[in-house]
């Protein structure tokens, strides 16, 4: 099967500094990638080129096999992202925005629109202005899962939430995510979150994809099944080993 | 039930799923043939993605103690509930015998051991 994200060779300047050098990544069918990374590494740059928000230097990226330049609409068609800050005007309301995203998504689904508002309590009257951090962040989150998109992209959807409210979030998107035949790629810096998220952990550092490992892989489960515990710590150890890897 | 699953325990997330399903088997409060939640409603509950809550349900397929039925779900099958019992058993004992081993080789006495023992057998039946 064809993977769902394909990333070749992408670079990316803003200015005379490069952000992105001759990055590649693929993600396969059915799996979850969290991308870990120090801040201004450019994960969220990555994010924008695959959605075709800004243009690689030089590289080739498909979603779907479509190319984000090219078939600008079709790719924001097929992925569901949720950015690190909701960017949305702020008189609009929750269900002003849902009315608005609904005709760009053919797959778009109200009934996983209307579970998660009612599971969430979404506020769907109250303009963007007035929502808490944590019901935007909510509200974000149906716009990403409702489309049924081939490509889930979320950057830090779960931060700065309280610990209760972060909870209830990742069991909503748990319960309504369907990733047969899809893919998503999840930007964190909280640990326990990547490993319970990621089925592979990719590690971003100088522009390149260092490190690309199933999360057994790098927290050493055993052949007979045994080890693989303490996974938070073990991530840890993974991002510093490269980071200093690379900085050597 | 609690699916509370910790990544920094010792055990990966799909271990510790399979410890607590094969526990309330043990405990009786799952039985034979009684339905399991789905990969993706366990998953939910775990805080774990759905791969891993297929594993879990893999291994415990492997073990004989559920079965998949296509399209309907998972099912605790006939001899589930006394495999539960024997594996946890067998794990649990071994896990006995390694701190009552290190129990006594940082010098604790057999018969305090033995006596703390009786005494949260006493609590638990009490």
């Amino acid at each position: 099967m064809n993977p769902v994200l394909q990333v070749q060779g992408v670079s990316k300047l803003f200015g005379d500094r490069a952000i992105l050098c001759g990055l590649d990544l693929e993600l396969p069918a059915d799996s979850t990638t969290v991308l870990l990374g120090a801040n201004g590494t450019g994960k969220t740059t990555l994010m924008k080129l695959v959605l075709g928000l800004e243009r690689p230097d030089s590289g080739t990226i498909r979603v779907a096999g479509l190319d984000p330049m090219r078939d600008a609409s079709a790719v924001r068609a097929r992925v569901g992202f949720v950015p690190d800050r909701p960017d949305v005007y702020s008189w609009m309301t929750p269900r002003e925005l849902f009315a608005f995203l609904r005709p760009q998504y053919p797959r778009w689904n109200r009934t996983i629109e209307s579970r998660l508002v009612e599971r969430l309590s979404i506020p769907l009257r109250t303009s963007f202005a007035t929502l808490s951090r944590g019901e935007a962040a909510k509200t974000m989150l149906v716009a990403a899962l409702a489309p049924q998109p081939d490509l889930y992209l979320l950057d830090e959807a779960f931060s700065g939430l309280d610990p209760l409210v972060r909870d209830d979030v990742l069991a909503a998107f748990l319960a309504e995510i369907d990733l047969s035949g899809r893919a998503a790629l999840i930007v964190t810096h909280e640990l326990d979150l990547a490993a319970r998220l990621g089925d592979r952990i990719a590690i971003l550092a100088n522009g390149r994809i260092a490190a690309c490992k199933s999360i057994e892989e790098l927290c050493g489960v055993d052949e007979g099944g045994g080890g693989g515990g303490d996974q938070p710590r073990r991530l840890k150890q993974a991002l510093s080993d490269v980071l200093e890897g690379s900085a050597a | 039930m609690n699916w509370n699953v910790d990544p920094g325990a010792d055990k990966p997330p799909s271990q510790q799923i399979v410890a607590l399903i094969l526990d309330a088997l043990a405990r009786g409060e799952i039985e034979s043939g009684a339905q399991l939640p789905s990969v993706r409603q366990l998953a939910a509950q775990a805080l774990v993605n759905h791969n891993t809550a297929a594993r879990a349900y893999r291994d415990l397929e492997q073990a004989g103690v559920v079965r998949g039925k296509n399209g309907l779900g998972v099912f605790v099958t006939d001899a589930g509930p006394k495999i539960a019992r024997g594996l946890r058993r067998d794990e649990t004992l071994r896990e006995f015998a390694r701190i009552a081993g290190e129990a006594l080789r940082s010098g604790h006495e057999p018969r305090a051991l033995v006596a703390l023992l009786s005494k949260i057998s006493e609590r638990k039946s009490a």
